[in-house]
């Protein structure tokens, strides 16, 4: 890979009939780990269908690891692992069989397939368990094999699609310690997909929000959080009056009894959120820097396009008839 | 300090002076030092070894259930209770062309019937296979049985001849009993069953195409149908002139109507074979695909039947696949045809039916999704 982006696309549009699934969408992804975050419907699978180079576009162009989406899908699909969200094994195969089969479908001789199957299915933790049919398998140990099949070519780029889902704590932990591993230990890049924002902030150093067919935001989670920084103050003694008082003096300010959290505009918002406590004689107890969440940020981000949301569980569970009008107001962030 | 005076974040800091950081107290050295663990665990990465296995630790199946934390993905620490080391390792190797993923799909559907590691075909349908090759091959059996036992009205009954040749084929008990069954149990899951357990990402998503998923699928399901309608038809053939000892005047006499049977045979194995697709691409699971095959074949050999009974015309039988090749394959082999209608209607129907039931393969094949919307 010689490009500094692993994806790149310009003007990517994709229809079907009169539904626009893609809409002038331009990416630049960087190697290491991407979240891809949207709600149902907003274009994810078909972003993902056309990195894998399975569609045919209605204009635009785009390059994955340096090989042109519209002519060299084959190409690109030896070099991208693809995790599926859905089942995709076949029950009555033994894992190691199973894995070994996803290698010779990329290419690799029957040999080379075993062994590495032998090695991938260890990584996953599944070495004691690769003779057993996978229609035995827990969910846990399903997703495993399915990430096994997925890095049995060793991927420049790994697709998961939900890789957590339907994982109970600990086998979540496990899976996303194992992706984890691959960005940093093996170097390889992910491009992951997932409704669960602790997984995605958990994993990635970079997101990709896309909403509607277009992208919303994207870019290094860290800056995106930039966008709104606030102080968070726990306040003592006439919260009601500091809450009045950093308003009139212009601050933005979100309150939960005790605890405010004031939008942080530059160093001297410091200065006037203690003078504000000053001048109405309240204790500030505790005023720190608060370091947003994914969570935080994606709910800015809806704020902005006009979507009142409380937690991303009301919008990427689908989207309503509201949020549609409010969609059609929205409005890039990054 | 006062309510009126001025307040600032400099006050605050004011009389603020930091202290240095502390440094952790350098460790005892007359500890006893932990001996380093003597056993390999995993590809020449020592850690310490519990017993326990992975799948206990890593998806709590076993004492490691109440833990919140998997212990199996602390790579570079190695302390008590870690199981394995989780190492990613690169891989160096070559893909080869496209030529060897085809030949790996069919491989694994064509092995799976002989062994363990490739498609898991259902035992009833192995059992079924073996006994229809079996019972295909009884003429042969009787062949020797005469020449062994001098019985040479076994030989007459049995030996090659127009007749028994094409009733190999094309005969009523073998399409009623044996080759109908056999394509509905080997054709029916062949494409369903990828959409039922969604296997068809396993394809799409790896640099196959949907040309070479569809074309390997047929062969595969074709060969399976040729191990044992084509290889029979020839061994019987082949039996007969070794064990006759025949000569070259006998090969140049049956070879044309041999050769007649062949090109029937291989066509009934396409057209079954792009029926019993079709329908498999039509449906998620095995069931259907088996059960439609076998209606389409007897079916539309008794309407056919019950029509020309009620109404003396047999133009029906144009609809019956099994009656289209019958009647191709008397005409080809030599034989008095059994059908009023002249055998170019019948192969004009037959391309028809292949025509068709590919066109619903190739556009069914092309609904089937990498990623489940």
């Amino acid at each position: 890979m010689s490009g500094e982006w692993i994806v790149e696309t310009h003007d990517l549009t994709k229809k079907y009939g009169e539904h626009v699934a893609l809409d002038s969408v331009n990416l630049n992804i960087r190697p290491g780990a991407t979240g891809l975050l949207g709600p149902n419907g907003a274009g994810k699978s078909t972003l993902l269908k056309t990195i894998l180079g399975l569609i045919a576009l209605t204009s635009g162009s785009g390059k994955v690891l340096d090989h042109d989406i519209a002519t060299e899908g084959p190409k690109i699909r030896q070099r991208i692992g693809y995790m599926p969200e859905y089942d995709c094994l076949i029950p009555d195969m033994e894992a190691i069989h199973q894995v070994r089969y996803a290698g010779e479908l990329l290419g690799m001789n029957s040999n080379s397939a075993t062994q590495r199957a032998h090695e991938v299915l260890e990584y996953v933790g599944l070495r004691d368990q690769r003779y057993r049919a996978v229609s035995t398998f827990s969910t846990g140990m399903e997703q495993a094999t399915k990430l096994a099949c997925s890095l049995i070519h060793d991927p420049d780029l790994l697709i998961c699609d939900e890789p957590t889902n339907g994982l109970d704590a600990t086998a979540r932990g496990f899976m996303l310690d194992t992706l984890f591993q691959v960005v940093k230990q093996g170097g390889r890049s992910i491009i992951m997909s997932s409704h669960l924002m602790d997984d995605v902030e958990r994993i990635c150093d970079r997101m990709l929000m896309i909403h509607k067919g277009q992208v919303i935001a994207q870019g290094r989670i860290q800056d995106l959080k930039a966008i709104d920084r606030e102080i968070e103050i726990s306040v003592w003694g006439g919260a009601n009056r500091i809450e009045e008082k950093l308003k009139d003096m212009g601050q933005s300010v979100r309150r939960t009894g005790r605890v405010m959290r004031i939008t942080r505009i530059d160093e001297t918002t410091y200065r006037t959120i203690i003078k504000a406590a000053a001048e109405t004689n309240v204790q500030i107890r505790k005023m720190e820097d608060y370091e947003p969440s994914l969570e935080d940020l994606f709910i800015v981000i809806m704020d902005r396009l006009g979507y009142s949301v409380k937690s991303s569980k009301d919008l990427l569970a689908g989207p309503t008839p509201t949020m549609d009008q409010a969609a059609l107001q929205g409005r890039k962030v990054a | 300090m006062t309510e009126e005076e001025d307040f600032g974040l400099d006050d605050l800091l004011e009389g603020f002076t930091p202290t240095p950081p502390t440094q952790d107290p350098a460790p005892p050295t007359n500890l006893p030092v932990p001996a380093p663990p003597s056993e390999a665990e995993f590809m020449g990465e020592s850690g310490a070894v519990t017993g326990k296995a992975r799948m206990e630790a890593a998806y709590g199946t076993g004492d490691g259930e109440g833990q919140g934390v998997a212990m199996v993905a602390q790579s570079a620490k190695v302390e008590a209770g870690t199981i394995f080391h989780q190492v990613y390792r690169p891989w160096r190797g070559n893909l080869n062309p496209r030529w060897v993923r085809n030949w790996s799909i069919f491989r694994h559907h064509v092995y799976g019937l002989f062994s363990k590691g490739h498609r898991p075909w259902p035992m009833t349908t192995k059992l079924f296979i073996a006994i229809v090759l079996f019972g295909s091959l009884i003429p042969i059996l009787t062949m020797a049985m005469s020449v062994l036992t001098g019985l040479s009205g076994l030989m007459e009954f049995y030996g090659v001849s127009r007749a028994n040749l094409w009733g190999h084929v094309l005969g009523v008990f073998h399409n009623t009993c044996c080759w109908p069954l056999l394509t509905a149990l080997v054709v029916g899951g062949l494409i369903s069953e990828d959409r039922q357990h969604g296997t068809s990402a396993i394809y799409f998503s790896r640099p196959v195409t949907r040309t070479d998923y569809t074309l390997m699928k047929y062969l595969s399901a074709s060969a399976i149908l040729s191990m044992i309608i084509v290889f029979s038809y020839c061994a019987y053939y082949v039996a007969a002139i070794i064990f006759n000892n025949e000569g070259w005047a006998y090969l140049l006499d049956t070879l044309p109507f041999f050769l007649g049977g062949l090109v029937a045979a291989v066509m009934l194995v396409v057209t079954f074979t792009s029926i019993g697709l079709a329908l498999s691409s039509l449906s998620s699971g095995r069931f259907f695909p088996a059960v439609a095959f076998l209606g389409i074949i007897f079916g539309s050999r008794i309407l056919a039947f019950l029509i020309k009974l009620l109404f003396e015309r047999d133009t029906l039988y144009l609809i019956s696949p099994y009656d289209n090749l019958a009647h191709v394959g008397q005409w080809m082999m030599g034989l008095n045809t059994t059908y009023d209608f002249p055998p170019a209607w019948s192969l004009v129907s037959l391309l028809l039916m292949n025509g068709v039931s590919l066109y619903i393969l190739i556009s069914r094949v092309n609904s089937l999704e990498v990623t489940r919307e």
